[in-house]
């Protein structure tokens, strides 16, 4: 295990491509959101316009938090728009950043996924941090 | 959100916006085409009404009851005839006017001569009948169904967008509240509002005891300006009232009909309410006491 080497790792060799995350329209409601949430194993959905550009993540987190704010019944809850309950700017990476530094952000923002978008804000895959550390620790 | 504002009325008619923070628009008329001397009666008169007022309005009159009570009440005039006498009234008074439709072959026909097109409460939801409302281009009277929540009436609003309508009025006509009984939940209209659709409140539906009285319904009218006044100041954007001259011999409706003795008051104060709250809208800004929605 070379752990000097994998500190030159990027975070696009380790990011989670787009078909395997919870990509969604920006029309989608709650409860297909939270469906695709379960299919991809992950708390977080990222929500893009026709042109992939990233609008606004919604994690397990975000949805725990509104639980306890939003009383209104779940039936009304799942019928709404993801997009009107998801944080509009989002903590990103971009692809080329250094996996290290990628996680070191990751902890000092207490999270566990950062979106990978290109110079254009657009959509190109996830970094989790699962993933980033079993790539540092070369496992 | 974006606010849309619905645009009724093509040709020759008066134009009428509605929504955001224009002025309350009416949809007022008899339930049912009952005659083309009585149709033209009940728009002049109403038309004299507005005028004095001084509030837009469209003439709202029905082809075909299909969801009377009783095979033997009356059923309406049919399409041919009854759209006939709408439009002649449409040409005659300049007025905008609006029906509704049951069935999908209906909307055309429906559409070629209606400003307005209604798709029915009990039929909210038909993917059929929505695509068929869409398909006429023009705006769309969608009514929420008494079995519907407000926050669901969303999904039907995405078949008429998936169809190409993007110009809808959603409607509150009560919900059940166990049998033969309907309330007003008036956080509906906030509800429904966050569509970004203008709202619009069926008062002389709403208090309907439907199939009440057995084999028809019942209402209780006097609930009415309560009603109004109560969903006017809870920033709907339209009324909707059926009226009659003669509600006791009312071929549909008979007990929730609002007799137009009453209309001038019932306007008068459904306008005013609505200017003031256009006022306090001024002064204090949106409503948000709660950032959480």
């Amino acid at each position: 295990m070379c752990i000097q080497k994998n500190n030159q790792m990027l975070v696009s060799e380790v990011m989670i491509p787009l078909d395997q995350m919870a990509v969604i329209g920006e029309s989608i409601i709650m409860k297909e959101t939270l469906e695709e949430m379960g299919r991809s194993h992950l708390g977080i959905a990222c929500i893009v316009d026709d042109k992939n550009k990233l609008l606004g993540i919604l994690t397990d987190g975000d949805i725990r938090r509104k639980l306890l704010k939003v009383q209104k019944p779940f039936s009304a809850l799942l019928v709404d728009d993801a997009l009107e309950h998801a944080i509009h700017s989002p903590m990103t990476t971009r692809p080329d950043m250094t996996l290290k530094d990628a996680v070191v952000l990751m902890g000092e923002k207490k999270i566990w996924d950062l979106p990978v978008v290109n110079s254009k804000g657009i959509l190109i895959g996830l970094l989790h941090l699962h993933r980033a550390i079993q790539a540092l620790l070369g496992i | 959100m974006d606010k849309r504002v619905l645009e009724v009325g093509y040709g020759s008619v008066n134009k009428i916006k509605i929504g955001d923070n224009l002025p309350l628009a009416f949809i007022l008329g008899p339930c049912a085409i009952e005659s083309r001397e009585h149709a033209f009666k009940m728009a002049k008169s109403i038309g004299e009404i507005c005028q004095r007022v001084g509030v837009p309005w469209i003439y709202k009159s029905c082809y075909d009851k299909d969801c009377r009570s009783s095979p033997d009440s009356f059923h309406g005039l049919g399409a041919d005839h009854g759209l006939r006498v709408l439009a002649d009234v449409r040409e005659e008074f300049g007025v905008p006017v609006i029906s509704d439709f049951s069935e999908p072959e209906w909307s055309k026909a429906t559409g070629e001569v209606c400003d307005l097109v209604q798709v029915p409460a009990y039929l909210c939801r038909q993917t059929s009948i929505l695509r068929a409302a869409a398909l006429t281009n023009r705006p769309i009277h969608l009514k929420k169904g008494q079995f519907m929540s407000p926050w669901n009436m969303k999904n039907s609003v995405r078949k008429l967008e998936a169809a190409g309508c993007h110009q809808i009025l959603l409607a509150d006509r009560g919900t059940f509240f166990g049998y033969n009984m309907l309330v007003n939940d008036m956080t509906s209209f906030p509800i429904m509002a966050r569509t970004g659709y203008p709202v619009c409140f069926d008062a002389t539906h709403s208090i309907q005891l439907p199939t009440s009285m057995g084999n028809i319904s019942g209402g209780q009218r006097e609930f009415i300006p309560y009603l109004v006044r109560a969903a006017v100041a809870c920033g709907i954007n339209a009324l909707f009232m059926e009226v009659h001259d003669d509600p006791d011999n009312a071929l549909s409706d008979t007990n929730t009909v609002l007799d137009i003795r009453y209309l001038e008051n019932v306007l008068g104060q459904a306008k005013a309410v609505h200017e003031t709250r256009l006022a306090l809208l001024e002064k204090y800004g949106e409503d948000n006491v709660h950032p959480e929605k």
